[in-house]
């Protein structure tokens, strides 16, 4: 009877002495907050969060272009749409101005601001918005049977052979129309002619954020009028002027339609190679983004976990965040296609063999540059829209590409004046 | 004596008067209220907002008059904008009107099984517009679209064709799924209309020799013209603020974008919430003004005449 109750006593006690240690290693625990992230996510999240934190998640996704409405209604009212939510690059120079979000300098050590290089895009004025999750930088995706098929052994390393290498695959009849290029009026076309003015060696703005694109000799210029050339030689497909790029990934790429996506997404990879999502997996790789120089060239499209300041409990927020980009979810992550943005991480993958393309991508994120290095200007969103509806009228014919790059400069400036 | 008796009825009829007047009050506030609340108020509070910049990028909410009113003037978008929408009004209500007419006089003809006509008939306008939309969308496809499809059938050269790379065939997709969604809604309005008009009339005409297009003319439309009038009301209000088909087929695209999407397109991804107020304002006075015409115009031919 005595051992028993000191038994119990000693259990009792070891219980009371832990708790404050519990306490400390899961301050927030029982705490609930909410999540808004674009579709698909891991349907794990919530359960593993809960049992590393003690802090339960609701979490809410939408599709990618239906979370900003949903932002900035809640946002301009005052109030916060989620605890934690998603926040693209092209928003930073909008919400930074607004000062919406939370500063995490405080909260995010150095040594991760360090292994996930992205985060200088989401520093705006000293102040860190948001720390990227998803390493959305491009690359280019080919299939690998359709070149073979043709007869072509060499990877294309500059845009005239890409043309080249798609004309053969065309009049060999392995894909009708080779190549998967977004001409519609949506931020797909915008960010593939982007990629296209960096691969013609150029910027879009001056360090004074004056159009470097309406000469016939810029980047810009030359690029649209590439993208113009592959449609009328008959390697896009008509139809690309209403297609989004994840309608050219899943209804054309994926099902063996085309051969090459100019702007390919990394995370598409683990997609495209999986057979019960795509009738070519095993066919399908990566490759270095051709350029007019052969040199290759990238942007970051990261995005990122931000905290709103009306957050009423920014506390567990940032444990969210902080758990969400950690090396160790990022590795395990990366099952759901989500490429991660630590360095660490990526080379973990590598070195274990399950990074797909894995060389080409480490190699092509040593040449990934910010698309704005001056940082996003508020007026991103218009500069954007005017990208892709003039790109869209002129692959339509509606007007030239002279006329396109006239209005889109046109559109910077009046952006540019509120 | 009698001035003592007329002074109490006169008392008694004005106290009646008091009471009816107090309980009409009461019977009137609910709406009174609700409007007042939710259509007054934030109306008022639209306006004086629109005199304002509101921009959550720019610090404070200076007062600039008509500033974002004179904006819209110079804004090319928003006068390209404007001209699509005035095309798909014009459209939208013509189309709206002429065969919301002819198919309720042909369902009132119909003696059996008309529920189950109706029933069918208005599903479109039961489907929320982005249903509608993303229907429309596959039948519209260049490859696999059903409309496509059909008129390879009839022989007619439209393999993959892309109705969406013209802007005329652009807008025309657009606005015959527009019409898809909202003539039902004329049809039910007319075809009650019809349904009330006396049988006798068309007795006593029969008898009289009239032909069925002159009783058409003569009995039906006249007597329609009220319902008609608030068919084409609630057509144009919807005409002027089309978005969803607009949105889901052809997305931000210029040569179809409508005043609505502009002003999402301010509001939403440039932030000028008070220049979006502002052309949302003159959307609503406007086609206020357009369905005045209709109301007015049926008011006089069929209360005055």
């Amino acid at each position: 009877m005595r051992r028993r109750l000191l038994l119990t006593t000693i259990a009792l006690s070891s219980l009371l002495l832990a708790a404050p240690a519990l306490a400390q290693d899961k301050p927030y625990a029982g705490t609930t907050i909410t999540v808004l992230m674009p579709s698909p996510q891991s349907p794990e999240i919530a359960a593993k969060f809960e049992a590393a934190t003690g802090i339960k998640v609701d979490l809410q996704t939408l599709s990618w272009d239906d979370i900003r409405p949903k932002l900035i209604a809640a946002l301009i009212a005052g109030t916060a749409p989620a605890d934690v939510t998603e926040f693209d690059w092209s928003w930073t120079g909008q919400f930074a101005a607004a000062d919406w979000y939370l500063p995490l300098n405080d909260a995010i050590d150095a040594e991760t601001v360090k292994d996930i290089a992205g985060s200088t895009i989401f520093t705006i004025n000293g102040k860190l918005l948001g720390v990227p999750y998803t390493n959305d930088f491009r690359v280019m995706l080919i299939n690998r049977k359709h070149f073979t098929d043709a007869g072509i052994t060499d990877t294309p390393k500059t845009l005239a052979e890409l043309m080249a290498d798609a004309k053969i695959i065309k009049e060999k009849g392995i894909a009708e129309y080779p190549v998967g290029l977004p001409l519609s009026p949506t931020e797909g076309a915008s960010t593939t002619w982007y990629l296209l003015t960096k691969a013609f060696g150029g910027e879009l703005f001056d360090a004074d954020f004056k159009p470097a694109f309406t000469t016939p000799d810029s980047a810009g210029y030359r690029a649209m009028a590439y993208e113009i050339e592959l449609l009328k030689a008959g390697l896009v497909d008509p139809a690309a002027t209403g297609l989004r790029d994840a309608q050219i990934n899943d209804e054309y790429f994926a099902k063996g339609l085309t051969s090459i996506m100019i702007s390919g997404e990394p995370g598409r990879l683990g997609q495209m190679n999986d057979p019960a999502q795509a009738k070519v997996a095993g066919q399908v790789e990566a490759i270095l983004v051709a350029t007019e120089s052969g040199q290759t060239r990238s942007y970051g499209l990261l995005e990122a976990l931000a905290v709103p300041k009306a957050s009423a409990n920014q506390g567990a927020a940032i444990e969210f965040v902080k758990w969400f980009t950690s090396k160790e979810w990022q590795v395990e992550n990366y099952g759901t296609g989500v490429l991660p943005t630590r360095t660490s991480a990526l080379a973990a993958l590598n070195d274990a063999g399950k990074l797909q393309s894995g060389d080409v991508l480490v190699e092509e994120s040593k040449y990934v540059e910010a698309l704005f290095p001056q940082g996003t200007p508020t007026w991103y969103p218009e500069f954007s829209t005017a990208v892709n509806t003039n790109l869209n009228s002129a692959a339509k014919g509606e007007i030239t590409v002279d006329q396109a790059v006239a209005n889109i400069a046109t559109a910077v400036e009046e952006a540019k004046v509120e | 004596m009698t001035a003592a008796v007329a002074t109490r009825a006169d008392a008694a009829g004005r106290t009646a008067l008091k009471g009816d007047a107090v309980l009409g009050l009461l019977m009137v506030a609910p709406i009174v209220i609700t409007m007042l609340a939710l259509v007054i108020v934030p109306l008022g509070q639209t306006l004086w907002d629109s005199l304002h910049r509101i921009n959550p990028m720019q610090a404070g909410t200076p007062f600039i008059g008509a500033g974002n009113y004179a904006r819209m003037l110079g804004d090319a978008d928003v006068g390209r904008a404007w001209i699509n929408t005035v095309i798909y009004v014009a459209i939208a209500v013509s189309v709206e009107t002429v065969i919301g007419i002819l198919a309720a006089a042909l369902i009132n003809q119909v003696k059996v099984g008309r529920q189950w006509i109706l029933a069918a008939v208005i599903l479109p306008w039961a489907l929320p517009g982005v249903v509608n939309s993303v229907i429309w969308l596959f039948i519209y496809q260049p490859g696999a679209g059903l409309l496509n499809a059909i008129l390879v059938a009839f022989g007619l050269p439209f393999e993959n064709h892309v109705w969406f790379n013209d802007r005329w065939s652009a807008m025309l997709a657009v606005v015959v799924v527009h019409i898809w969604r909202m003539l039902p809604l004329t049809i039910v309005i007319v075809l009650a209309a019809m349904q009330s008009i006396p049988l006798h009339l068309y007795e006593a005409a029969h008898i009289d020799g009239a032909t069925r297009p002159q009783m058409f003319f003569t009995i039906t439309l006249p007597l329609i013209g009220s319902a008609v009038a608030v068919a084409m009301t609630n057509a144009t209000v919807a005409a002027f603020n089309i978005f969803d088909e607009a949105w889901v087929l052809a997305g931000a695209n210029l040569g179809t974008r409508p005043i609505l999407v502009q002003i999402y397109l301010e509001t939403f991804q440039n932030l000028r919430f008070s220049y979006g107020m502002a052309l949302s304002l003159v959307l609503t006075a406007i086609s206020l003004i357009v369905s005045l015409v209709f109301v007015l115009r049926f008011y006089r031919t069929t209360r005055f005449e």
